[in-house]
């Protein structure tokens, strides 16, 4: 055991050293801080942001001298903000994993973790909270930003509700980097890494679109795959079990289909 | 630590890549795993170390099976694919680090095994140096070093000398050296050179198949056949037409039937001719231009060619004991050189296996009245040997 994770260790020191030396790693953490900034700012601060609207709200009902219904700004905010994260990460995370393993294949140094004493698993493991931390690393900014804005809130925020969202945020982008690891292994084309990945997340992002569209129990049981419907359920602030449980699961398909076909690739290789 | 290959075969769909190929590794020796490209060496390479298994047979390092206990067989093999597995971000000394980690080198020897590696490759200077702005030669240091980082009893290595320059091949090559006695290495080439100076022993494998396991010394000496001398003899202006007079004197001239003795003159005398066709109009003789032209010309004008006299000594030589063949490498080679009046000739003589006819061989030329300007005996290299085995079927030199 203390091996396996002295293994675990090893692939993820690794993996997260060379994100410091990619340029890649560097272009896409200041597209996405540019971008997520800017969504930030647009949705709270715009001139048809939050604030703007809560204060229209609060000027008509003087206006009109009736109680205006509370309105849950934290939640609103939460809510389309993270739903934008999740979209722009839907773009970003297939970019993080395609080289997980089309770059080992490319280079030949699967052929070195192949032949050392480590199993498959620990590998993919290792690749998989290496890519994870580096995404963690790439939301944390935020996290700031939304401290700083809800400290100004009225009354104080709970913190239930960001640590949900941001929770279902990072088991999301869990699922999609573990699949995308195991559409990394198949190939040793990084860019068709990536546009493989991209089209099965969207597949599973519209899930429930389809689902409805096909209906019956088969429709029923597809919809219970979509990965939007869970992420939409955590950023409202649910955490089901059920949910926890379909991340839970495509992370873990992620992880063993990782480590078949790469046993499958050895054996197929000629 | 030894290193035994059970009658590995590894079939591919429907191409075979190896069939039953069998040869151990003692402790200790540096064994030559010779082949053309494509015959298989990689793939056996690969079984070895576990990344591929194999259809049928099996490999064992150190008494452990590579299939059925793969991991302590990875644990005790250090191993350079064909292409050396770097990750050109990292650092040298990084990188190895790393490898050292997932070779399970306890943390506490980690710095100490990095740094022994690297001085072993000459990689010390460049510890920090980011691998992608490493040459080619370093970057395969880096490779070796890799392999031998965790300090494996067995080591396998994967064409280790190609794509270097000729003096990093020798660097390689003393490395390599250097490691056996206490490491068993098995090391993959197609270049012949390297496996006679630094195995010892070679397997030679074509198409899949193991055609000779030995030492270099006794598969060169196995191909004794392939023994013989070159000579070269020559005669000038002069002798050629005091020998003209004797051809024209009613004597009997020497029995000029061809016997089987002489062989059909290879591609090479044809060639040769053609170079040498221009030649000067210093004989003013028209040319006979076949060697089989033996002496006793019908035209008294005619001289008496040293081809002709070549044609003689042909015959006069393949009677000779031990003796298998003669061949005329170049019918008539003549004035070349700073003395435009000699008249050179080019024999090649293939001994008869075990013999060494070199002494009658000289003495007959002298006693023929030419001049011999070189006898050299030519002995079968490792390269005649592999030719012979990888381009003849297979089962010609099965041992």
């Amino acid at each position: 055991m203390a091996i396996i994770l002295a293994n675990i260790t090893a692939i993820y020191r690794r993996e997260l050293q060379s994100y410091f030396r990619s340029p890649l790693a560097y272009a896409i953490a200041g597209a996405f801080w540019l971008l997520a900034g800017f969504f930030f700012c647009a949705i709270l601060l715009g001139s048809e942001g939050l604030i703007q609207q809560a204060a229209m709200r609060d000027a008509q009902g003087q206006q009109m001298g009736v109680p205006v219904p509370p309105f849950d700004l934290v939640g609103e905010f939460l809510r389309i903000f993270l739903g934008t994260m999740g979209s722009l990460s839907l773009f970003i995370l297939p970019i993080l994993s395609m080289g997980l393993y089309a770059e080992e294949r490319k280079r030949g140094t699967l052929e070195l973790l192949a032949t050392s004493p480590v199993t498959n698993w620990a590998v993919a493991v290792g690749k998989l909270l290496a890519v994870l931390t580096f995404y963690i690393t790439l939301i944390a900014p935020l996290l700031l930003y939304e401290a700083i804005a809800f400290s100004g809130a009225s009354p104080s925020v709970a913190p239930g509700l960001p640590i949900a969202a941001h929770l279902g945020l990072v088991l999301l982008a869990a699922s999609v980097l573990s699949l995308g690891m195991f559409v990394s292994s198949l190939t040793a084309s990084t860019i068709l890494a990536a546009v493989m990945t991209f089209a099965l997340v969207l597949f599973l992002w519209i899930m429930d679109l389809v689902a409805s569209a096909i209906g019956g129990p088969v429709g029923e049981a597809l919809g219970h795959l979509s990965l939007l419907q869970h992420y939409d359920s955590f950023v409202n602030g649910v955490v089901e079990t059920k949910s926890l449980v379909l991340f839970g699961s495509y992370i873990f398909a992620g992880i063993f289909l990782t480590a078949q076909s790469i046993e499958t690739f050895r054996f197929q290789r000629s | 630590m030894t290193i035994e290959v059970d009658q590995l075969t590894k079939v591919y769909g429907s191409a075979t890549a190896i069939e039953e190929v069998t040869f151990a590794v003692e402790t200790g020796e540096i064994l030559g795993f010779l082949g053309p490209n494509g015959a298989g060496k990689t793939t056996t390479m690969r079984i070895v170390t576990g990344y591929l298994p194999a259809t049928r047979g099996t490999a064992r390092v150190a008494g452990f099976d590579v299939h059925e206990q793969s991991m302590a067989v990875r644990q005790r093999i250090g191993y350079l694919p064909e292409t050396p597995p770097l990750y050109p971000e990292m650092t040298v000394a990084g990188f190895l680090q790393f490898v050292a980690r997932l070779k399970g080198v306890p943390a506490g020897d980690r710095v100490e095994r990095v740094r022994h590696a690297m001085a072993r490759c000459g990689l010390a200077d460049r510890a920090g140096t980011a691998i992608h702005k490493l040459s080619k030669g370093y970057r395969q240091r880096v490779g070796i070093a890799q392999a031998i980082v965790h300090d494996p009893p067995a080591i396998v290595l994967d064409e280790p000398t190609v794509g270097l320059d000729p003096r990093q091949i020798i660097e390689v090559r003393k490395l390599i050296e250097s490691l056996a006695g206490d490491h068993t290495i098995v090391l993959s080439t197609h270049i012949l050179p390297e496996v006679s100076m630094t195995c010892s022993r070679v397997a030679i494998i074509n198409r899949g198949r193991i055609v000779a396991t030995n030492t270099p010394e006794n598969l060169t000496a196995e191909l004794v056949a392939g023994v013989g001398y070159e000579v070269e003899v020559m005669a000038d202006e002069a002798e050629l037409l005091a020998w003209d007079a004797i051809a024209l004197t009613p004597t009997p001239t020497p029995d000029p039937a061809p016997s089987e003795a002489v062989p059909a003159p290879d591609p090479e005398s044809t060639e040769s001719k053609d170079s040498d066709s221009d030649q000067e109009p210093q004989e003013s003789e028209p040319e006979s231009d076949t060697p089989e032209a033996i002496a006793a010309p019908s035209n008294p004008s005619n001289l008496v060619k040293l081809s002709d006299r070549g044609a003689a000594l042909v015959d006069q030589l393949g009677v000779i004991a031990g003796v298998a063949s003669v061949a005329l490498l170049q019918p008539e080679l003549s004035h070349r050189g700073e003395r435009p009046d000699l008249r050179r000739l080019r024999l090649r003589i293939a001994s008869q296996p075990g013999q060494e006819p070199g002494r009658a061989i000289a003495a007959s030329i002298l006693g023929s009245g030419l001049g011999l300007c070189e006898l050299r005996r030519q002995r079968a290299s490792l390269e005649d040997v592999f030719l012979q085995l990888t381009t003849t079927e297979p089962t010609d030199h099965n041992n």
